[in-house]
């Protein structure tokens, strides 16, 4: 794990401290610390997350990820329900599942922008949930599918139209694994 | 003024009461009343630090909402001073405000900071002024957090509660989301998909350190800060679908709150941290509701109109004249910011101009929201006084700015 140089971390925290302190009361003799330095700290300039806990999964190799194996699940406006026509989409993707056992399933969850940010967040979520009870019914195990939801942060097409919003409110199937 | 409307009922000068749950209080404030007028006089000495510091200063006074800028005929206070620069790169800046009818300076001091600080020094003046002439905290020294979009990629960054002295956070390259404040002003927590995954993370804005706090399969996300800062809220849907729950950050022990078969989200603090509002769309679309800190049955909030989401809750410190208040983002058909009313159950609408307006989020003040409003899909942050109705667009930020949380 990489983390800033401990040195100049410290320095850095030291002074930006001093500095958030020093706004408190302006009427002391000023610290020779300016906010591009705080920005500095801030910035992190690409400094990694210290990670905790790791998923269950494991971290997945996206590198190794195939995308567009299966036609995307399709859902009306503020639904997580699969119609019955979008449901026959998912035995393809089962019966890949069930083939190749060393393989992981990410579902992802997307909603077009016609939403607030962190709600279509959760309804990303809830469409790739209801895509993954479909599969485990299909008898793909749940162990070997993990989801992700989108919202509306990165959306299939990038479009301002209902021909764009009807394609990302979608769950696309990732295949990971070796 | 209207009946049956929730809110501002505006008395006198800035003395303005706020009533959240008495039934007919009143929303309207006639714009502009309920204000001082103060003469910005100006400063003399270095001209170029006084314009500069002038500027600053009329812009505080007016986001303050409790200012009209006004000639000195006819003023309530007038202000004067002057500035110095001093050897290192120091500015010194003293400021005198005398009340006209009674001759009285109710303000006199001095205030010494470095040139490249000169905005923060003068925000600490203009809270000064608010603070003696009004006795209510003012705004001008809090940061606002906010995502950035940024080359394809989202961002966190944080700006002055006026817009400028943008810093970003973040360098990920990835999406980062939703930040909310610690109580004390020191950490963020977020939502990172660094790990390809919707994680919580937080950042430390002292050291830069950041930890991941919740990766579960699945889920993590909408962290929210109790008021003590011992808590946080936030969903997980570990255990099948989007589902709310608290982590101590002592421990990191979880606690479950909801038991649904929709998505609940978006959790925000009550002021007495007893309870948590949020958004569950389990009888179809997306209400608020609220639940105690411990889990217990659910109260539902709002009923109309069909789509609420996005709850705040402000936090008015001790002594303020502003009470309680929850705002929520409704799509009536374009995205608007109100005001929930409990006695009426409805949403009293304060941003709806036909445009798109979400994710409020409230000053320490209790009095002021940043909002996100987006023309054209072109998503732009504003403040709202809420006494007053007025919208202040903040600098544009180049690419799009969005999801603003107001620090303390």
């Amino acid at each position: 794990m990489k983390v800033l140089r401990l040195t100049r971390a410290t320095f850095v925290a030291l002074t930006t401290a001093a500095v958030l302190m020093a706004c408190q009361g302006c009427k002391s003799k000023p610290k020779p610390k300016s906010d591009a330095e705080l920005g500095n700290v801030l910035g992190m300039q690409g400094g990694d997350i210290n990670m905790g806990s790791a998923r269950p999964l494991g971290e997945l190799d996206m590198a190794n990820q195939q995308r567009g194996m299966f036609s995307p699940v399709f859902f009306a406006l503020d639904s997580a329900k699969i119609s019955a026509s979008e449901a026959a989409k998912l035995p393809a993707v089962a019966q890949y599942m069930k083939a190749n056992p060393n393989k992981t399933l990410v579902i992802e969850g997307y909603c077009d922008e016609r939403g607030t940010a962190e709600y279509n967040r959760a309804l990303g979520e809830r469409r790739a949930q209801t895509a993954r009870e479909a599969l485990v019914k299909l008898d793909v195990p749940a162990s070997r599918i993990t989801t992700v939801s989108f919202g509306k942060d990165k959306p299939i097409d990038s479009g301002h139209d209902e021909a764009a919003w009807a394609k990302n409110r979608c769950c696309e199937f990732v295949i990971a694994g070796p | 003024m209207k009946k049956n409307r929730v809110a501002f009922a505006s008395v006198l000068f800035c003395c303005a009461t706020v009533v959240f749950s008495a039934a007919h209080a009143q929303v309207d404030v006639v714009k502009g009343a309920g204000k001082h007028a103060f003469a910005v006089g100006g400063f003399s000495g270095d001209a170029a630090i006084a314009g500069q510091v002038t500027d600053v200063l009329k812009n505080d006074l007016r986001l303050s909402g409790y200012f009209q800028l006004s000639p000195s005929a006819g003023a309530e206070f007038v202000q004067s001073g002057s500035v110095r620069g001093e050897g290192g790169g120091g500015v010194e800046i003293e400021c005198i405000v005398t009340e006209v009818a009674t001759k009285r300076s109710v303000l006199a001091s001095t205030y010494k900071g470095f040139a490249q600080e000169l905005r923060r020094t003068v925000h600490k003046l203009s809270d000064d002024i608010v603070q003696t002439i009004t006795k209510q905290r003012g705004i001008a020294q809090t940061k606002i957090a906010f995502v950035w979009a940024r080359n394809g990629a989202k961002e966190l960054a944080v700006m002055d509660y006026d817009g400028y002295n943008v810093q970003q956070l973040t360098y990920d390259k990835s999406i980062s989301v939703r930040p909310r404040w610690s109580p004390d002003g020191r950490k963020l927590v977020y939502t990172s998909y660094k790990s390809s995954f919707p994680d919580v993370a937080e950042v430390n804005l002292y050291t830069g350190q950041r930890r991941r706090i919740a990766s579960f399969p699945g889920l993590n996300s909408g962290a929210a800060f109790s008021p003590d800062g011992q808590t946080l809220a936030l969903t997980l849907s570990k255990d099948g679908n989007p589902e709310l729950y608290t982590m101590s950050i002592g421990s990191g022990n979880l606690q479950r709150l909801t038991y649904t078969r929709g998505a609940e989200s978006s959790p925000t603090w009550s002021p007495d941290g007893q309870s948590i509002a949020y958004v569950s769309d389990n009888l179809g679309t997306p209400q608020v509701y609220s639940i105690g800190r411990d889990g217990g049955v659910p109260t539902r909030l709002t009923v109309s109109p069909a789509y609420n989401t996005e709850p705040d809750w402000s936090h008015p410190p001790a002594g303020s004249e502003m009470k309680p208040m929850l705002t929520v983002t409704s799509r009536a058909g374009k995205f608007q910011i109100g005001i929930y009313d409990a006695d009426a159950r409805t949403v009293i609408p304060v941003v709806a101009d036909g445009v798109d307006n979400e994710g409020s989020s409230w000053a320490s003040d209790g009095r002021h929201l940043v909002f996100t409003k987006a023309v054209n899909w072109r998503p732009q942050l504003y403040l709202l006084d809420v006494m007053t109705r007025e919208q202040i667009q903040l600098p544009a930020v180049e690419g799009g700015a969005s999801e603003p949380a107001w620090g303390p």
